[in-house]
């Protein structure tokens, strides 16, 4: 089979591909940041949730995380009425995505915000600041940039999370290489797999050589 | 009187740091306070900012009066806007450059606007002979730099006081003096200013007054030749003895 059909067919993936990866990455970005804001919240209560969902997801492999959205999520949503039968795949792919990804990027930007000098929130305030802007023009700034080391892995870690959601049945880059090489008897198994994983690792190299630029940018702040 | 505590205290844990200490500084005065490492200078300076929070205690700054144990927010904002602080770190905003560094406190913690603030930078940086670091993020600039940034970011916000904690102690020796010349220039332009330092050349020559402190009290405080040639108290002795066989 020539390598330019093998890629047409694996292409055709790569849109699910890219959409599971932006959309988990942006939700999972602002739930993370939600559940750090909770776990550095002065409140119990708002702290003892966030680590209890923390504890959760990070004892759930994401495979397991993708199945229990798909079969549990609409049960438990139908306990209290809401019924989301009309979802498609790649939502429920995104969701349990998003619930995995949330928990590790909230604890890399903890750490990232921990790991900012206290020094310059005293600076902030010693200048007649208040604190909403102290946080916002320089506190979680040099957060952002302590993250990004982190973050990038994550983002990269995401990217081969993604090929997990054929268990739902969608057809990610992966899935349809999968099926190619089902549909051809395994013959040529190898080529088709090498082909994928040469795929992924582009994508992984864009993503590296952004996370590159962006670091280089903002070297000089940290 | 521009500013005075009395009776400040203040614990960490079951230790007491501050044990009920009064004092006082006059409109125009350079007082530099001296003692032993550990003794609570540090945690003086930044009761007086608010940067910690006092276990009692009375504060008069200007026109108000304060109860330090339970400041009220608008008390602490007056303070620290008629105030500036000047930190042994520095701790100049890393992710602002130089420019930003010292306009910042203008347009965030006085309204100024923006583009008065960034010119009003300009111009200190200009008179301080840093023009060509103007847009130089602090990890681009060295110690002394860092820390005439630091004065400049206090001065441009005309404070009745500045509080500086050991502003030379983090610097390479050859960089000390750029910036003892910079705090010399400012209490010879009559800004009211208190130092905990280690200098006791600035500290003969520039203060007005010297504080010595030990254990959490001020032993004794007195122009620089009494407390220097003529110390009352034993402890002083013994302090100022001990740094001159160190140095
Ligand atoms: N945040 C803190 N928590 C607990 N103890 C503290 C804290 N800050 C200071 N201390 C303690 O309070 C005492 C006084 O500290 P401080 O830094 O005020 O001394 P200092 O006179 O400035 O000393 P140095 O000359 O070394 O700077 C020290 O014993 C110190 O360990
Ligand atoms: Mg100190």
């Amino acid at each position: 089979m020539s390598t330019v059909k093998i890629l047409r067919v694996i292409l055709r993936g790569l849109p699910n591909t890219l959409l599971l990866l932006s959309w988990s990455l942006i939700l999972a970005t602002v739930l993370g940041m939600l559940l750090t804001r909770m776990k550095l919240a002065k409140g119990r209560f708002w702290q003892g949730l966030a680590n209890l969902y923390l504890n959760l997801v990070r004892g759930t492999p994401p495979l397991l995380m993708l199945l229990l959205s798909y079969y549990g999520l609409p049960v438990l949503l139908k306990l209290i009425s809401i019924n989301i039968e009309h979802w498609t795949r790649l939502m429920f792919g995104v969701f349990g995505l998003t619930i995995g990804w949330s928990a590790y990027l909230a604890e890399a930007f903890r750490s990232a915000y921990l790991s900012v000098d206290p020094g310059q929130l005293e600076a902030a305030r010693s200048v007649g600041m208040n604190n909403r802007d102290a946080l916002f023009r320089i506190i979680l700034p040099q957060a952002a940039v302590n993250a990004l080391p982190n973050v990038e892995n994550l983002v990269i870690g995401l990217v081969k999370a993604t090929s997990l959601v054929y268990v739902l049945g969608l057809f990610d880059m992966y899935n349809e290489a999968a099926n190619l090489s089902n549909q051809t008897a395994g013959i040529h198994q190898l080529q088709i797999f090498v082909l994928l994983a040469l795929t992924y690792w582009l994508i992984v190299l864009i993503i590296e050589a952004i996370f590159r630029q962006i670091r280089k940018h903002f070297a000089l702040m940290a | 009187m521009l500013l005075s505590v009395k009776k400040l205290e203040k614990r960490f844990g079951k230790r007491t740091v501050l044990k009920g200490v009064d004092f006082s500084v006059d409109q125009g005065e350079v007082v530099v306070i001296i003692g032993p490492s550990g003794s609570g200078k540090t945690t003086l300076l930044r009761n007086l900012n608010f940067l910690e929070n006092a276990d009692a205690g009375t504060m008069n700054f200007k026109d108000r009066q304060i109860d330090l144990a339970h400041p009220k927010k608008d008390d602490v904002h007056f303070v620290r806007r008629h105030s500036a602080m000047v930190f042994q770190n520095y701790n100049l905003f890393k992710n602002k450059t130089a420019q930003e560094n010292i306009a910042e406190g203008l347009i965030y913690g006085q309204g100024m606007d923006k583009r008065q603030a960034l010119t009003i930078a300009s111009d200190e940086l200009k008179s301080l002979g840093l023009a060509a670091q103007a847009n130089h993020y602090p990890s681009q600039l060295s110690g002394g730099q860092q820390q005439r940034i630091g004065i400049a970011r206090a001065t441009v916000l005309k404070p009745d006081v500045i509080l500086f904690d050991e502003p030379t102690s983090a610097l390479d020796p050859e960089l000390v003096g750029t910036v003892l010349d910079d705090m010399r220039r400012l209490a010879q332009a009559g800004q009211t200013m208190v130092v905990v330092t280690h200098q006791m050349s600035f500290a003969k020559n520039v203060a007005s007054r010297i504080v010595f402190f030990d254990d959490g009290q001020i032993v004794e405080s007195g122009s620089p030749d009494q407390v220097f040639n003529h110390p009352r108290e034993e402890r002083t002795r013994q302090f100022l003895g001990a740094l001159a066989e160190n140095y």
